[in-house]
This record gives C-alpha cells, structure tokens and sequence, in this order.
C-alpha cells in the first residue's frame, strides 16, 4: 500500500501543488493529469526519491521512505521501477542486459528465464541481442516497462511514456500495458498530459488544478 | 580533404620511406643490442603511465561530474591546471626535489637517519612523473563525456537497485568508453614521444634510441626507421581503440548539471581530501618550488629579451593553434553525417599518426622531404624551395599542424559523434543546404571538441621543444627554448623563471577555456 500525505512544491518562489494527499492499495493503477508545470512529473519524483521538495512524506508497506520532504531510503534501496519519457534504455547494452540489469542477484539461469518471460509478456521474444537503436520507439517503450518490471517492484512509476508515440499505436499500447499490469498486480501511477489516455488506463484519475489534487 | 590529410601526413611517409635506404650494420647493432631492451622498457614504461592516468583521469572525472562534496567547483576547474606544466619542467622539479641531493632525502638522512638512494634507478618515479602531469588528458576528455550522460539514465539504474559503484562500473564508465580512449590514446602517443622527462630520469626508451641514433651515430636513416617502428605502434593504439568499441552507440547531446550522489559528511571530506591531493601534487606544490627558484633568480635572470620570447611564444601558439584546429574540424566533418569512406578513414588515421613522432624526427623528417623536393625541382631545371622554406616560420608550423593533428581531430571527433542522425536528416528536410546544415548544426554542436582541441594544441605548441629548437627561424626562440637551454646546463633556479611564464600563460589559456565551456554548455 502506498501513502502519500501533505505533499507540497514550490519552483523557485510559486508554489505549485499544495499539501497532496494520495492513497493506493496494491493492485492499483492511478493515472494523475494535469497542466504542464503543475508538479506531477515532480510528486513522481519525489516518490522515487530522486529529488526532495518542501514538504511530505511517502509510506510504502509500512516503509517510510520519505519525511518533512526529505528522502530517507536512497532510490536504489525503494524498490521502486519508474519508466522514464524517453525511456533512459542504457544505450550501450543490447535489450537482454537492460532487463537483467535490475535482477543481477539472480543466477544467469533465472536471469533468463525472467527476462524471456518478460519478453513473452510484452510480445517481444527474439530480440534479446538487439541494441536500444535498433528498436522502434513502441518497441523501445515496452523494454522499458520490461526493465522496470523485472525486479518485481513493490510500485511503478510511469512518466509519460506513451507521450511520443504515434497516435494509431498509443491507444492499443496503453491497453496493453494495463493489461500487464493487471497480470502483475503491481501497485502504478502514470503521469500523464493526456486525459483519455489518463481515463482509458487508470481505476482512478486524479487531476492536479489550483494546487490541488482531485480525485475523480 | 584527401589532399589535406595527405599533406599533414607527409612527415610520416618520408620516415616509412627511409626504409629504401638501409644501413645494415647499424640497423645490426641497434636491433640485437638495443632493441629488446628498449622494447620492454618502452612496455613497462606505457603500461604504468596507460593504468594510471585511466585509473586517475576517469575517478577525478567521475568525482566532479557525478559526485556533490566540499570545494568540488574549484577543485573541478583547478584540476586542468597541471596542463600548464610542461612534462620536462615537473620532472626538473621533482629531480631537484625528491632526488639524492633534494630537500626530502636530505631531511630523511640527517633527521630519520635513512640511506638515500637514486630515485633515477626506479621506473615507478619516471611513471608517477607522467601521470601527473598527463593525467588531465584523460580527466578533460572523460569529464566531457560524462557530463553529457543523461542524468535519467544514471536515474533509472539507481531505481533499479544499483550501488553507486555498479552505477559506475557498469553504467557511466562504458558510456564514457570512447573518451577513455582517446584521453588514454593521446597519453600513450605523448609519453612515446617525449624526450624531455625520459632523458632527465636517464630511463631508455624508443625516443632515446632515436636520438641516439641521430645524434651519436648521425644516421637520419636509422632514426627514421625507428621512429617509424613509432608510428606503427600508434596505428595498432588507434586501431584497437576503434576494434574496442564494437557496435554500441554513444551519442547523447544532454548536458545536465544535476548531481546524482551528494556525498555527506566525512565521505564528502575524504574525497575533498583525495581530490586535493592529486592537485597539490601536480600543480601547487611544483609551483610553489618553481615560485621559491624563480624568486631567487628573477634578479639575475629577467632581461629585455623577455619581451620577444614572450611573443614569439604567442605567435607561433595562436597560429598553430588556429590552423591545426581548421584542418582538424574539416577532417571530422564525415564523422557528424556517419559517413563511412575507407579511403578518407585511411589517410586520415595516417594525418593523425604525427602524435607519436618525436618533435625531432617530424622535424628531420620535414627538412629531408624538403630537400627532396628541391633536388627534383633543381633536376628539372627549375629552382631550389630550400633557401625559401628552411627556416621559415612556415615550415615551423607545418611541424606543429602535423604532430598536434591528432588531439584537435580526437577532441572534435568525440563531439561530432555525438551528433545524432536526426539533426542531419531533420536539417535537411528543413531544406538547409550542406553548408547550412555545417555552419548551424555541425559546428555549434562540434563547438565543445573544437573548445577543448584549440586549447590543448595550444598548451601543447607552448611546451614543444625538439621540433621549435631545430626549425626556429632565427631570432624566434621561445619560452621552452629557454627553459631548455638553462635546464641542459644543471641552472634550475634560473630555467624556473621562463617555465613560470609558460605555467602563467598555460594557467591562462585554461582560464578562457573554462569561460568558454561554461557559455557553451549554457547553449546546449
């Protein structure tokens, strides 16, 4: 379960989102929308635990990770996956060293096994040995949501990532990755510009106006 | 372009050439007698110098690229300094210093009561003399590099679980291959070229054997042959640094300011500390011991003629500088549009062999191929070029553009390959003609290996010696002639005045680089 209480943000001298409060069991997807500058891509962030704000806290399990808007569990230790617009696919390593790359614990067997199952689920087997170039930006998407899922994350983050793909294919994509997500039952908030895509994806959609946050 | 790189190249083709004319007896001598020995020494000395400065260029890079401790935006800039040293001023220091008759073992005889010994005996000095003052090739070229990683991409390893050490070892540290090695590239070519430090530690390498050659048995011929043994052993560094790359893409035009790790409390002063230490021993405490012989002699050193070796210095570095940096962004050029012309890679990799040719060799190689060229003209009845060209400043710099070719083509190559294709297709489909797209895509974006390659070939023309000593026309000594000529005769005190100038403009050529970095990242 993740709680999120008493989030604020100010850039520089305008305060941007004031006391954000969000509640998610495990299992659910959570789409939240909004302005550009209106501080979601931050209040993901600072989930992540990539960067600090003014003032919240964040509760994962039972963990707090963040308080008073300090971070107290690093990003790598949150068990967190994000996947990133533009993907941050690791450009020197080909698509099965990007999904292993979270799972380097387990024996090469296991590593196997979890990234040609991965694969399997996101329809993309056989393309192991390619690099992140030679892949289409659809295809490039869904390794990264592979990447992201592969350690089993207690929660994923997801930062616009259907943003530049192509229209036809963003509506089947979104379907699918809920689809997936659904399968895993893993606990997601997408951030998102897009308001159908925001409805078509999510259980709930909250959109970020005045500084607050409204959960429809 | 062909012609162009043919013409820088021409040095080098007149040393494999000396290969017609053998001389057996000689060649005899130096292959059974000298060779192995050399060899394994020149084995030994590379390999030190090659794991030191990647072990100290990339940590330092990664440290003020990736890493918030205490002092880190001074520290970031004053670790470009030790450039301004010249390698042969460092090792005088450090011999004047650390040596038998030095402060230190003078201090550990009469105060600890330890025998002395003569750290010219040790291979370990000679190397740790190189590092430090090598050391910031690998530490510019890595720093740029990892500065254009994208910081989400360091992000979505740290969320993926990675230590701080597995995000560096496995992440930023193959990204940033390519810099590795063509900081690691220009250190190997620089220490095979080097007379200076080797000579005064009395350690015997190629370059010693060279001159040797040249100079006790006055054969230009078997010297060319074993420069030429060089410039072999930097075709094979070049291609095993292409070899190495495989089929993995490193573009990325990102430019991020935002520190991934914040190192807290004693961690952040240890590195401080680590990183303070490099600089005080590279720079602050070899110019402290320069500033104390320099106050010493300045009396009895400094004179009008000062003045001239101060702008001859600058003349010959700034045109140097401007036209080796002209030739070597035309020769980068195919790499921005990923052209792939095997003919064009060929001469070009030959134009960039210049490095590994001693200063002195370049230079005899020139005035033979010179004197060629004069005897044919005289053969077919025109006139001899010899009176014209020896001891014109043109050929001085020709000199200069051949050996120095290779960091200004290096620098802007790391850049122009980290334009993506997208620019060049988007411009194009923007209906911008070649020399548009060249003018407002390529160059701007080539703008920070054009920086930085004008500015090492710069520092580098101020410190040359062996080629400015032969090829200077008359009248037009320079600073590092100078520092030469004092130094040769044992009169350290006094060559510290000259050498303090070079450091003085070397710290100030690094200072405009610094202003012209930050602009330029501004830009990106």
């Amino acid at each position: 379960m993740l709680l999120v209480n008493h989030l604020s943000i100010v850039y520089q001298t305008t305060q941007v989102l004031n006391k954000f409060d969000l509640s998610l069991a495990t299992g659910d997807i959570f789409a939240l929308t909004g302005d550009s500058g209106s501080g979601k891509s931050s209040a993901l962030r600072f989930i992540a635990g990539l960067d600090e704000v003014q003032s919240g806290q964040v509760v994962l399990d039972g963990n707090q990770l963040s308080n008073n808007g300090v971070h107290n569990i690093a990003p790598e230790l949150r068990k967190i996956g994000m996947v990133f617009q533009d993907y941050a696919l690791f450009p020197h390593m080909n698509v099965k060293k990007n999904i292993a790359f979270g799972i380097h614990h387990l024996s090469n067997s296991e590593q196997q096994a979890r990234v040609e199952e991965l694969l399997l689920m996101i329809g993309l087997e056989g393309i192991e040995q390619k690099y992140p170039h030679q892949l289409s930006g659809g295809e490039q998407q869904r390794i990264a949501l592979a990447r992201a899922l592969a350690p089993s994350p207690k929660l994923l983050l997801l930062d616009e990532p259907f943003s530049s793909l192509d229209k036809n294919h963003q509506e089947q994509l979104v379907l699918q990755v809920r689809d997936i997500l659904k399968k895993t039952n893993v606990t997601s908030i997408l951030v998102t510009h897009d308001k159908h895509e925001a409805t078509i994806f999510a259980d709930k959609v909250g959109v970020i106006e005045n500084k607050q946050l409204t959960i429809n | 372009m062909s012609v162009l790189a043919l013409s820088v190249a021409m040095p080098i083709f007149v040393v494999a050439l000396s290969w017609l004319f053998p001389e057996r007896e000689l060649w005899a001598h130096f292959s059974t007698v000298l060779l192995p020995n050399l060899i394994s020494a020149t084995a030994v000395l590379l390999t030190g110098v090659g794991l030191g400065v990647t072990l100290l260029g990339t940590i330092l890079a990664y440290l003020v690229v990736m890493v918030e401790f205490p002092g880190r935006r001074w520290l970031e800039w004053a670790l470009f300094l030790p450039f301004a040293i010249p390698a042969y001023v460092l090792a005088f220091v450090y011999l004047g210093v650390f040596d038998y008759s030095g402060y230190v073992q003078v201090w550990m005889r009469e105060v600890l009561g330890l025998p002395g010994f003569d750290i010219r005996t040790r291979s370990w000095a000679v190397i740790l003399t190189f590092v430090l003052v090598f050391y910031p090739y690998v530490y510019m070229m890595v720093r740029a590099s990892f500065k254009r990683q994208k910081i989400n991409i360091i992000e979505a390893s740290q969320l993926l679980g990675a230590s701080p050490l597995r995000v560096f070892f496995n992440i930023s540290l193959p990204m940033a291959r390519p810099a590795v090695a063509a900081g690691l590239l220009v250190t190997l070519m620089e220490t095979l070229a080097d007379f200076g430090v080797v000579s005064l530690f009395n350690f015997d390498t190629f370059t010693t054997a060279i001159y040797s050659a040249w100079g006790d048995f006055r054969s230009i011929e078997v010297a060319a042959q074993l420069a030429s043994l060089l410039v072999l052993a930097a075709f094979f560094l070049i291609y095993f640094e292409k070899k190495a790359r495989g089929q993995a893409k490193y573009y990325s035009t990102d430019v991020s300011n935002k520190k991934p790790y914040h190192a807290l409390g004693i961690v952040g002063w240890l590195i401080s500390l680590f990183v303070f230490g490099v600089f005080m021993l590279s720079f602050a405490m070899p110019m402290l011991q320069l500033i104390i012989w320099g106050w010493t002699s300045i009396s009895e050193e400094w004179s009008a003629k000062y003045v001239d070796l101060i702008v001859s210095t600058s003349v010959l570095t700034v045109s140097a500088a401007l036209i080796t940096i002209s030739i070597a962004t035309i020769l980068a050029l195919p790499s921005c549009c990923k052209k792939n012309n095997l003919w064009l890679k060929g001469v070009i990799s030959m134009a960039t062999l210049g490095y590994a040719l001693p200063g002195s060799i370049m230079a005899v190689g020139l005035l033979y191929g010179i004197n060629q060229i004069s005897a044919i003209s005289v053969y077919f009845g025109a006139q001899s070029i010899n009176h014209i060209i020896f001891g014109s400043i043109a050929l001085l710099l020709f000199a200069y553009v051949s050996r120095f070719m290779a960091i200004g083509y290096s620098s802007i190559k790391a850049s122009a390959e980290q334009i993506k294709p997208m620019f060049t297709q988007s411009a194009h489909l923007l209906g911008a003609s070649r020399l548009r797209l060249i003018w407002q895509v390529y160059l701007p974006m080539m703008m920070p290996g054009i920086l930085a390659g004008s500015l090492l070939i710069a520092v580098d023309v101020m410190k040359e010696l062996p080629a400015t000593y032969l090829l200077r026309p008359f009248g037009w000594d320079t600073l590092a002639v100078q520092v030469y000529e004092l130094s040769a005769e044992g009169l350290f005190e006094r060559a510290a005045v000259p050498a303090l100038i070079m450091v003085l403009f070397g710290a100030v050529l690094m200072l405009i680089f610094q202003l012209l970095d930050k602009k330029s990242s501004k830009n990106l």
